[in-house]
């Protein structure tokens, strides 16, 4: 017997048969299937515990109490503090995306020099911090800072920084809660910081806040809406809404009047008219001063005459006001007049400091030596400073983006930005230095403008830090010292530390300050009802544009310190976008008047620029206005803002306010042509 | 008939019964283990020293989290409520002013040849644990690393198994229903021990007891564990217990 070629196929047949009764073939099979499923660039997820760990979210500009979701260390989701007051469980648009904004591809991931060609090239941080350090030993006293927190005790150190080069140039951007403070704290010589008791009124007076899409604490504010008016029960405030156009606040209201906002000071001291008519005074030196300005230039039909309100309009919301327990007025926009306007009208309703009225705040003290308070940087015009031709030899911007919000050119010999993100301040700097997210450093979060009691928040990093970065407040402490005007810490943990020593409140290494809240009022000295500057600056100034501009913010479209967040252009409606062309909204007789229609594109030049829009015919705007979107038209950032719509900061037009001095752009116009 | 006689030379079909033969003896018993790599855990981890030695209990390290999800491996964290060290920083410096730069070449030093700093914070007695321990205190602990343990029941991302659903299953229950689970269990039911705790329906038996960890045995193809469960296998306990197999109970 041999073994020959039959031999040999009738083995490998009997092999290969022989193969198909054993696992092999069918684990190989199995084991192939399962490796397709395993390719190297499929995500894996984290495994590990899962913490909520309370913080503060300054994506918006009143800042946010929240909880950070975070797996083995890794943040994954962002909720509201329930724990927290401001909060109460509910998150605003632009914090609810912190973590998306933390893994953005538009991160400055390493500090980077502007080069001669333009191009932005990576350093190191010793490097950028020499350069700087460099530039500030040669500027002297020619530094200016803007800092674009509003709420934090990083401020103190900014501000103490500044003065320790021998400048004053520190500034805040601009808004309701500048034009409040330089009211209240300036003209009318009162103290602490206004809040206003929504929670606890029965009637309020929105004149121009959008409280519950943009103005202020909005998460505050819509809580105290969704408390105020139980489903299915009696609503236990009522809401009034004088404002240009109907946006989501005017919407929800019980009444909305039709007012243009450079009217809005002479509209209440309309409402203030009706009052003193009506017997009602207020503890005030210059009461008699005040009564006899409003009763001589701001009787209703005056006010009619001039801002267009009907004179039955002011009487109403007189008498509305006068029949509530507890009425509360609450001003916006960044005319000191208005704000002054409305501080007086709420005196006169004698609701200061009483439940459910408008609240001096007390302030927490200052905790660095040499800084400046808030009312004191408050009065620092940042627009007024760049109109008389400020161009500082060192500017250093941090958590803002002035470039693009500014309605003036800003202007430095060497521009620092510090941010998170890259934008337009950014990519205009010399040198860029990347800021920790506010989920990876300590910082805190004081009272925001118009919460009506003293609340504080301190958070401790809660995530491990994605880049490279450093808090813009530790970066300024390292500057200090570098230029040998320490400000006697090392790091900003130890100034919030030292903080919540100072104010009582109890630092836990792991979680901060997650809420820590006090009645305290700010005591008053006799405030006034500014009644001689209120006579010259009340009056209505508008530009000489064919129709009045009414901007108007939506945090799910952006802010003037952050463009919209991945995930809100998904409820970013029609009536702000379509394609990448921003949306305006205006009534049909305006349209009529103007020759354009539902869809048109039109072209609005104001103040210094001019902006590209379509058309849409809505009839919650007031006759004559124009209502526009801020926050669109980035020409820096991620694939979510840059190249849409177009930016309205840039049509603003900006005037000083008579006897206030303040830079306002209410009486915007702008000169519509169809394209 | 010429082809007949040749086919009578070669013995008939006998070539084919020797390749069918050869066949199931190789693919039985030799190539299936070559589908397997054996990897060792990152750290000697000595279970019986822990448990037995120190008295501690499975859920010490093992716990379920307030929330209900399973804690699994212990971080450094938990180690550390042991093996704490005070100062990194200062142990590591220690090491690297005898070792130079490259600071784990310490381990290949004698202990007498060590720091004092890195050799007091060694709990155990015997020569191998004290070695283990060194391990873990100068490629973890020290640095801050995380222990990179080795999941012998690894599962893919998408599946959900809750350790929480199953703690109640009672290995001497399954006994009695005389449930048929033949290779569902890693050991077969009847082998294990009647116990409060039932880990070892899943996990290596007398794990919770040994000395050294045994290899993990990791696929050469897919990288999965040998251990790690088919989805029949759950499906068959699931169905055998009266529990719901749709798709959405395990992928979420």
């Amino acid at each position: 017997m041999g073994f020959d070629r039959r031999a040999f196929i009738q083995l490998i047949t009997g092999g290969t048969v022989g193969i198909l009764f054993t696992p092999v073939v069918w684990k190989l099979l199995d084991d192939v299937s399962i490796w397709t499923q395993n390719w190297p660039w499929i995500p894996t997820l984290k495994y590990g515990e899962k913490t909520d760990r309370p913080t503060v979210s300054k994506i918006c500009n009143s800042g946010c109490a929240v909880n950070v979701r975070t797996v083995a260390g890794k943040a994954f989701g962002t909720e509201g503090n329930p724990e927290n007051p401001l909060s109460r469980g509910g998150i605003c648009p632009m914090c609810s995306n912190g973590v998306q904004l933390m893994r953005s591809p538009n991160r400055i991931k390493t500090p980077m020099v502007k080069g001669a060609d333009g191009s932005h090239k990576a350093v190191s941080w010793d490097e950028a911090m020499d350069a700087l350090t460099g530039k500030l030993q040669a500027a002297g006293s020619s530094v200016g800072f803007i800092s674009g927190d509003l709420t934090g005790t990083a401020n103190e150190v900014y501000s103490a920084f500044v003065k320790g080069a021998g400048s004053d140039d520190f500034f805040k951007l601009p808004g309701s809660n500048q034009a409040a403070s330089r009211a209240w704290n300036g003209l009318m010589g009162g103290n602490g910081q206004i809040g206003y008791d929504l929670p606890n009124a029965d009637l309020a007076l929105l004149v121009g806040a959008d409280a519950f899409e943009s103005w202020g604490p909005t998460v505050w504010n819509q809580k105290a809406f969704s408390d105020a008016r139980p489903m299915g029960e009696k609503p236990s405030c009522k809401y009034v809404f004088a404002g240009p156009s109907q946006q989501n606040t005017a919407s929800v209201c019980d009444e909305w009047i039709p007012l243009a906002p450079e009217g809005e000071a002479a509209f209440m001291l309309g409402v203030a008219h009706s009052l003193l008519q009506t017997g009602m005074t207020a503890d005030a030196s210059d009461f008699n001063a005040f009564k006899t300005m409003v009763m001589k230039d701001f009787n209703p039909s005056k006010v009619e005459a001039a801002i267009k309100v009907p004179a039955a309009s002011m009487a109403s919301a007189a008498k509305q006001l006068r029949a509530a327990s507890r009425p509360v007025v609450i001003p916006s926009g960044n005319s000191v007049a208005a704000h002054a306007a409305a501080f007086a009208l709420n005196m006169l309703l004698g609701n200061l400091n009483r439940k459910g009225g408008m609240t001096t705040v007390a302030e927490f003290p200052l905790v660095v030596e040499g800084a400046m308070t808030p009312a004191e940087t408050y009065e620092k015009d940042v627009v007024s400073w760049f109109a008389k031709g400020a161009n500082p030899d060192v500017l250093i911007t941090a958590d803002c983006n002035p470039v693009y919000s500014l309605p003036v050119e800003v202007k430095a010999g060497f521009m620092v930005a510090i941010a998170t993100e890259m934008n337009e301040t950014a990519a205009a700097a010399d040198l860029i230095l990347p800021a920790a997210h506010p989920y990876e450093r300590f910082d805190d979060l004081q009272t925001p403008y118009g919460v009506s009691s003293a609340v504080y928040t301190a958070s401790v990093p809660v995530t491990d830090p994605a880049f490279d970065s450093m808090a813009p407040a530790d970066i300024v402490l390292k500057l200090a010292d570098a230029a040998g005007s320490g400000l006697g810490v090392e790091s900003f943990s130890e100034v919030l530390m030292a903080k919540a020593e100072m104010i009582g409140a109890e630092w836990d290494d792991y979680f901060g300050v997650p809420s820590f809240e006090t009645e305290a009022v700010a005591e008053q000295n006799g405030p006034s009802l500014a009644a001689r500057t209120l006579a010259k600056a009340a009056a209505p100034v508008r530009g000489t544009g064919a129709v009045a501009l009414a901007p108007y913010t939506m945090l799910t479209v952006g802010t003037d310190r952050q463009a919209t967040t991945p995930n809100a252009p998904c409820v970013v409606s029609r009536n702000q976008i379509i394609g990448d062309t921003m949306v305006v909204m205006m009534n049909s007789a305006t349209a009529r008047k103007i020759g354009v229609g539902e869809g048109s594109k039109v072209k609005m030049a104001g103040g210094t620029g001019s902006a590209e829009a379509l058309v849409h015919i809505y009839e919650g705007v007031l006759p004559g206005v124009v209502a526009a979107p801020f926050g669109f038209g980035h020409t820096v950032g991620d694939e979510f803002s840059k190249g849409k719509g177009d930016n309205v900061y840039k049509i603003l037009t900006v005037t000083s306010e008579a006897a206030t001095g303040a830079s306002v752009w209410n009486g915007s116009t702008v000169n519509v042509t169809k394209l | 008939m010429e082809e007949r006689k040749a086919s009578k030379r070669c013995g008939g079909v006998l070539p084919f019964f020797i390749g069918f033969l050869l066949s199931c003896i190789i693919g039985w018993a030799v190539i299936p283990p070559l589908f397997y790599t054996e990897v060792e855990q990152p750290v000697r981890f000595s279970h019986q020293v822990h448990v037995e030695g120190q008295g501690m209990y499975c859920d010490s390290c093992h716990y379920f989290r307030d929330d209900g999800s399973y804690a699994g491996f212990p971080s450094n964290e938990q180690c550390a409520q042991c093996h704490m060290v005070d100062d990194p920083e200062g142990v590591m410096q220690a090491i690297k002013d005898k070792v130079g730069d490259d600071y784990e070449k310490v381990l290949d030093l004698s202990e007498e040849e060590m720091p004092e700093d890195l050799t007091w914070l060694v709990l155990s007695g015997d020569e191998e644990d004290r070695k283990a321990e060194l391990e873990y205190l100068v490629k973890y602990a020290i640095p801050g690393k995380q222990v990179p343990w080795i999941n012998y029941q690894y599962q893919p991302d998408n599946v959900f198994y809750s350790h929480v659903a199953h703690r109640d299953i009672s290995i001497a229950e399954l006994k009695e229903s005389e449930m048929d689970l033949d290779g569902v269990t890693v050991t077969p039911i009847e082998e294990l021990e009647d116990s409060e705790q039932n880990c070892d329906l899943c996990h290596v038996k007398g794990i919770a007891t040994n000395d050294t960890p045994p290899p993990f045995e990791r696929n050469i193809i897919s990288g999965y564990s040998k251990m790690t469960m088919k989805m029949w296998q759950c499906e068959r306990c699931h169905a055998q217990m009266g529990q719901s197999n749709a798709c959405y109970v395990c992928h979420k």
